[in-house]
């Protein structure tokens, strides 16, 4: 069957959607994996919680950080395709 | 049905600035929305900081002046120490604490929405810009602008305190056996340890695209998720999603200027700190 319509921009627009998609997986687990150690540990030693906290947020955007990997380059194939 | 009218491009918002700028400059310096946006973070930053100081302190403070004196407690303890060490404070502090405070003001900036957009709407025969939200720090540019000085200034302090050959050579991790030209070294260690030297040169620049990079897109899919939640009505053409979007729209945009506009200035912040504590003291 042949394809009818805008292919070139549906699959750019699909391109960027699956980039990203796809892309958001791995950070989420990994997002999830450092608020629920910091959970289990301010629960093992609550007079830590402050240190904890800090070094949660510092593991939070460093991990999140690689979703905009994902993103930058989904969009920059969005632009040059 | 005047809303479903509207052409709403979400992404427009963020890049067709750059070819209509109020005043055309030679060699791109053109005053655009970003500029514009710049000049009112570095007012807002140094202004309110001035005012609520030079007003006087006091031993027992008042409201404004316990803020500050968090934000510079957080700024020395949370910040500057965690990543420099001592003697890198006087000339260093400074500086991430303004990192800080400037990127966090440039964050909060870009969630008040400001009559800069391209289009404009008449109001009682006046022609108003579109109000919108748009930050400066959504834009490439300024945050590659700060991650370079952050870059020039770690690699100049390493050279400045260790001296060119120790600094460079603090880049291989310490404990690989030192290649000898005469000794007994198989050709395999020395590839070995040629590849390790080409992935720490190569970590030095990825740290560039990272720390810019993170500051630039968590503030450009931010405003483009708040922007797209908000018009999807306008997007997908019809009025019965608003329940969903308008709600959706407000949460995501309270979550952005409570958490993570502050967030992503105290990484910046904290960041450049570490790689410049890192390059004076390569040992830790």
């Amino acid at each position: 069957m042949a394809l009818e319509g805008n292919v070139h921009d549906a699959s750019r627009a699909l391109e960027l959607g699956l980039a990203t998609g796809l892309g958001a997986i791995g950070p989420g687990i990994g997002v999830g994996f450092i608020f629920g150690k910091t959970i289990e540990a301010v629960g093992r030693q609550p007079e830590l919680r402050g240190q904890l906290q800090g070094l949660m947020w510092l593991g939070f955007a460093l991990t999140e950080a690689i979703i905009f990997y994902a993103l930058g380059m989904a969009f920059v194939a969005y632009a040059i395709a | 049905m005047i809303l479903l009218k509207v052409d709403f491009n979400p992404v427009a918002e963020f890049t067709d600035f750059v070819h209509n700028p109020y005043v055309s400059l030679p060699l791109g310096l053109d005053i655009n929305k970003a500029v514009i946006y710049l000049w009112l973070t570095a007012a807002v930053a140094i202004g309110v900081t001035l005012l609520i100081v030079r007003r006087g302190l006091k031993l027992r403070p008042d409201g404004s002046q316990t803020a500050v004196e968090v934000v510079y407690d957080m700024c020395q303890n949370q910040i500057a120490r965690g990543g420099l060490p001592e003697e890198g404070m006087r000339i260093w502090f400074p500086y991430v604490a303004t990192l800080f405070v400037f990127i966090w003001s440039m964050n909060l900036i870009g969630f008040i929405p400001l009559p800069f957009g391209e289009r404009h709407v008449d109001v009682f025969g006046l022609s108003v810009p579109e109000f919108q939200i748009y930050a400066a720090s959504a834009n490439l540019s300024v945050t590659l602008a700060l991650t370079l000085v952050t870059f020039f200034a770690t690699h100049i302090e390493g050279i400045r305190y260790n001296g060119p050959v120790k600094y460079f050579k603090s880049w291989m991790p310490s404990g690989l056996p030192s290649p000898r030209p005469f000794g007994a070294k198989t050709p395999a260690v020395l590839i070995l340890l040629g590849l390790i030297a080409v992935i720490e040169v190569l970590s030095q620049f990825v740290r560039i695209v990272s720390l810019s990079f993170r500051l630039f897109f968590n503030m450009l899919a931010g405003h483009l998720v708040i922007a797209v939640f908000l018009g999807l009505a306008s997007l997908l053409g019809t009025y019965f999603i608003l329940p969903i979007g308008i709600p959706m729209g407000v949460a995501l945009y309270l979550l952005e200027c409570t958490l993570i506009a502050g967030l992503q200035a105290f990484i910046f912040a904290t960041l450049s700190a570490i790689y410049i504590g890192g390059a004076i003291h390569p040992d830790h």
